[in-house]
């Protein structure tokens, strides 16, 4: 008996490592790539704000204020002296995966295809919610480490090694591990079975 | 089994292998980022990376000279870390070999196989990098974040995918010949 048309298109797609896949891969690189480059400014933004009302949920008095003037991630509250210089976090470090998450997707056939394209989008908003996750690490791991007597009065040895690792996790592995898990979440259960790639035991 | 258990079944397995990846992922950088093992291992073996580069790189002209995990010149010097060795590659790739179902023997072949390929294509982004940052510094900073951390990743996850589906295909052969063909899936 014939399956329905659109089950027959999803459940027929097998992942082929192929020169096809290459030219895909590369395509969906450069395409991200682009993106990421005209895009970044406005996206560090949002992640910058969105990080800032995490952190002062969770810290009394509510002082931090993140902003994102260009490049970087720039880290101020209202309690440090008017004089003194800001932090600045490197941000291209932060989110430059969105490229891989962008060059993943594009290795699936038919990456335009409205599902997968929809696909794509959630997994690119899981991935925001990933840096913003870092961001606040990140800036909690300044907080822990870099302020010196501050940091020490305030921060006990397992916040400091807690923040700090979590957000050194994020650099050595986390923000390689984030666009592949993402995809292997969203895209492998619409493959075919016969591609094998379902970690079948 | 119906289109909709397949899928579930499918589903399930997916996120089974991705809890294990991220637990082998998170247990290996733990190992990988604790002193002793940075002291014993990865600063030795990325002393190792920056000898070998520099080799490379005498070998193609460049007047370099290393010393532990630094390459310098006259005009550029560049201090090899943890995310530019190769390993965060290696931690990732080894992470998804393990959380997927195999023999171990061909587990490990896997293992030495990728590990080795992922090396050799850091040693030519170390070398690559070098150059650049030598000759066309405007260009390094982009090159080093952008361009050759993601192919690096994208070459590991490459292998993976290229591992697990050959590894599947053996599986699929080993099941035909237990059970025959006509019984096969």
């Amino acid at each position: 008996m014939g399956r329905p048309k659109a089950a027959e298109e999803t459940a027929g797609t097998r992942l082929k490592l192929d020169g096809r896949a290459a030219v895909r891969m590369a395509a969906g690189f450069a395409a991200g790539l682009v993106s990421w480059l005209a895009f970044s400014g406005p996206y560090e933004k949002t992640v910058a704000s969105t990080a800032s009302v995490l952190i002062r949920t969770f810290e009394s008095p509510s002082v931090t204020s993140l902003s994102a003037p260009g490049g970087e991630i720039r880290v101020d509250r209202s309690d440090f002296p008017p004089a003194s210089p800001r932090p600045g976090l490197p941000a291209a470090d932060l989110h430059f995966n969105f490229v891989l998450l962008a060059a993943l997707f594009a290795f699936v056939p038919h990456p335009l295809e409205p599902r997968r394209f929809l696909r794509f989008w959630l997994a690119a908003a899981g991935l925001w919610a990933i840096h913003v996750l870092a961001l606040v690490f990140q800036v909690e791991s300044v907080y822990a480490t870099r302020l010196g007597a501050w940091s020490e009065a305030h921060y006990g040895s397992f916040a400091r090694n807690f923040w700090t690792a979590g957000f050194h996790f994020y650099q050595i592995a986390g923000r390689f591990a984030a666009p592949f898990a993402l995809w292997w979440l969203m895209v492998r259960p619409e493959m075919d079975h016969a591609s094998g790639l379902d970690g079948r035991g | 089994m119906t289109e909709n258990g397949k899928e579930a079944s499918s589903n399930r397995r997916s996120v089974f292998f991705l809890a294990r990846f991220v637990a082998l992922l998170v247990g290996f950088y733990f190992v990988v980022a604790s002193n002793p093992v940075n002291d014993a291992v990865i600063v030795p073996f990325t002393a190792g990376v920056a000898r070998v580069s520099t080799v490379i790189l005498a070998a193609i002209g460049e007047k370099v000279s290393v010393a532990g995990t630094e390459i310098r010149s006259g005009e550029f010097a560049v201090n090899i870390e943890n995310g530019c060795n190769g390993v965060e590659a290696a931690l990732l790739f080894g992470s998804a070999i393990l959380a997927f179902p195999a023999p171990w023997h061909r587990r490990a072949l896997g293992l030495v196989a990728g590990f080795a390929a992922i090396q050799a294509l850091n040693l030519v982004r170390v070398v690559s990098l070098f150059w650049i940052g030598a000759h066309r510094p405007a260009l390094f900073s982009s090159s080093h974040t952008v361009l050759w951390q993601s192919a690096v990743v994208l070459f590991s996850v490459l292998l993976f995918l290229f591992w697990a589906s050959r590894e599947q295909r053996i599986r699929a052969a080993e099941a035909v010949g237990e059970h025959g063909p006509s019984k096969g899936r």
